[in-house]
């Protein structure tokens, strides 16, 4: 018979496993693939540039459900990080300015948006779903990845983010 | 002419109508014994000399699929859409497809070619792997015949999750078999990317590869609740879309 405490415990085991789903540690001995973009201003953005600091690759679209939804809990996220070491670079995956200015004017993201029209990262980062992001940390390696939509505000992702910072 | 009587000739008049387009849009149902189980075809007869073999793994319950066979059975293309999972008692999820025999697939296959007809596969996402094995296994068996082609729309045959910066790895039975293939992908997806990469591996055994991308469309956009206004058009337009595919086939076998 399972006593009281050993179910709390396995229980609780579980639901850590469950929230972990999101964010899947990323194994692979794999060099971080180049990412030099410019954003809808015209500034050209290089992932290098960002060492130091945990970036958020997110590729995305406005054709894209799961990533229009979750637009807005990417804004907070950056609130929630404060001081922490922390940017935000969400490449838009083969669309025009047109579509993605429209789309930009109605969601307002607080971070930069980085077009590619040739979807030449798309396929250097084999980008298979969408939304597709990639969590790299201060050293400039990719630490984890998840695919689909999430709310990105949610206190374990932050402090695992933090916590990544940190490291 | 009294009212009653208008009403009873229009009510003859639907009802005929409606009876003669059923008897021309009529299905059969045809089993056939494929290795240890029975699967059930369903045929959408045609009098040309085109067959077109679908693995939809869908339990017959999509509509679109169904309304695009009759189409195209209008039009003088024989559909047959055998139900594979009902016929291994398998759920509707990707690992089934595993679950479907090599031996049932080629057997399909070889009940088609009965026909005397040109023989074209089609399959989408996932389920475009029982085309490639039963294409595969069946060229094995059949050195002097040909089947004509295979249409893969929206092929999702990655081994796993791709890694980046890293080759994608493709399922055992990509680049197996010398089948015609063409390739449709939506624009509208990250797929659209790595359709190169795949054409390449297909063609490394000879198979000729062409790929079409279909504007404003994403992936699955035929079985999509959230379908935009493009996708209902193409979705609509599904059969006139396949028949341009066949002559792709048909026409154009050199590799881009």
């Amino acid at each position: 018979m399972i006593k009281p405490l050993s179910l709390f415990i396995l229980l609780f085991s579980l639901a850590l496993n469950l929230q972990a789903a999101n964010l899947k540690p990323f194994t692979a001995n794999t060099a971080t693939p180049a990412l030099k973009l410019n954003d809808l201003h015209g500034k050209t953005h290089d992932l290098q540039d960002y060492k130091g600091k945990v970036v958020l690759v997110q590729f995305w679209a406005t054709y894209c459900g799961p990533c229009r939804k979750e637009m807005p809990s990417m804004n907070k996220m950056i609130k929630k990080m404060g001081d922490t070491p922390f940017t935000i670079l969400a490449v838009d995956m083969g669309e025009t300015e047109a579509e993605v200015k429209q789309f930009v004017k109605e969601v307002k993201p607080e971070f930069s948006i980085l077009m590619d029209e040739s979807g030449k990262s798309i396929s250097d980062w084999q980008v298979f779903a969408a939304p597709s992001n990639f969590i790299i940390d201060p050293a400039g390696k990719i630490r984890y990845t998840l695919f689909g939509g999430v709310e990105w505000d949610s206190d374990e992702l932050i402090n695992k983010l933090k916590a990544l910072a940190s490291n | 002419m009294n009212l009653k009587t208008l009403i009873s000739i229009l009510a003859f008049a639907i009802i005929t109508t409606l009876t003669s387009t059923n008897m021309a849009l009529a299905k059969e149902v045809k089993t056939i014994e494929a290795g240890d189980t029975e699967i059930d075809i369903r045929i959408f007869p045609a009098p040309g000399n085109v067959l077109l073999l679908g693995f939809p793994c869908d339990e017959g319950k999509s509509i679109a699929e169904e309304k695009t066979a009759r189409s195209l059975a209008e039009d003088g293309i024989e559909v047959w859409m055998p139900d594979m999972l009902s016929g291994f008692m398998l759920p509707k999820v990707r690992s089934s497809l595993s679950g479907i025999s090599t031996e049932a697939l080629t057997a399909i296959i070889n009940e088609a070619t009965k026909t005397g007809k040109k023989v074209y596969l089609i399959a989408s996402g996932p389920d475009t792997e029982l085309v490639l094995r039963g294409a595969s296994n069946w060229e094995t068996n059949h050195k002097n015949t040909k089947l004509s082609g295979a249409v893969l729309m929206f092929p999702r045959l990655f081994k796993a999750a791709p890694v980046p910066g890293k080759a994608p790895e493709y399922q055992d039975v990509v680049g197996k078999t010398q089948l015609p293939l063409l390739l449709l992908e939506g624009e509208r997806t990250p797929n659209r990317w790595g359709i190169n990469s795949l054409s390449h591996e297909l063609h490394k055994s000879g198979s000729p590869v062409k790929s079409k991308l279909i504007p404003n469309v994403r992936g699955y956009f035929f079985k999509r609740q959230d379908a935009n206004r493009s996708e209902d058009v193409v979705t609509s337009q599904m059969a006139g879309l396949i028949k341009v595919s066949l002559f792709y086939l048909q026409e154009n076998n050199t590799h881009d």
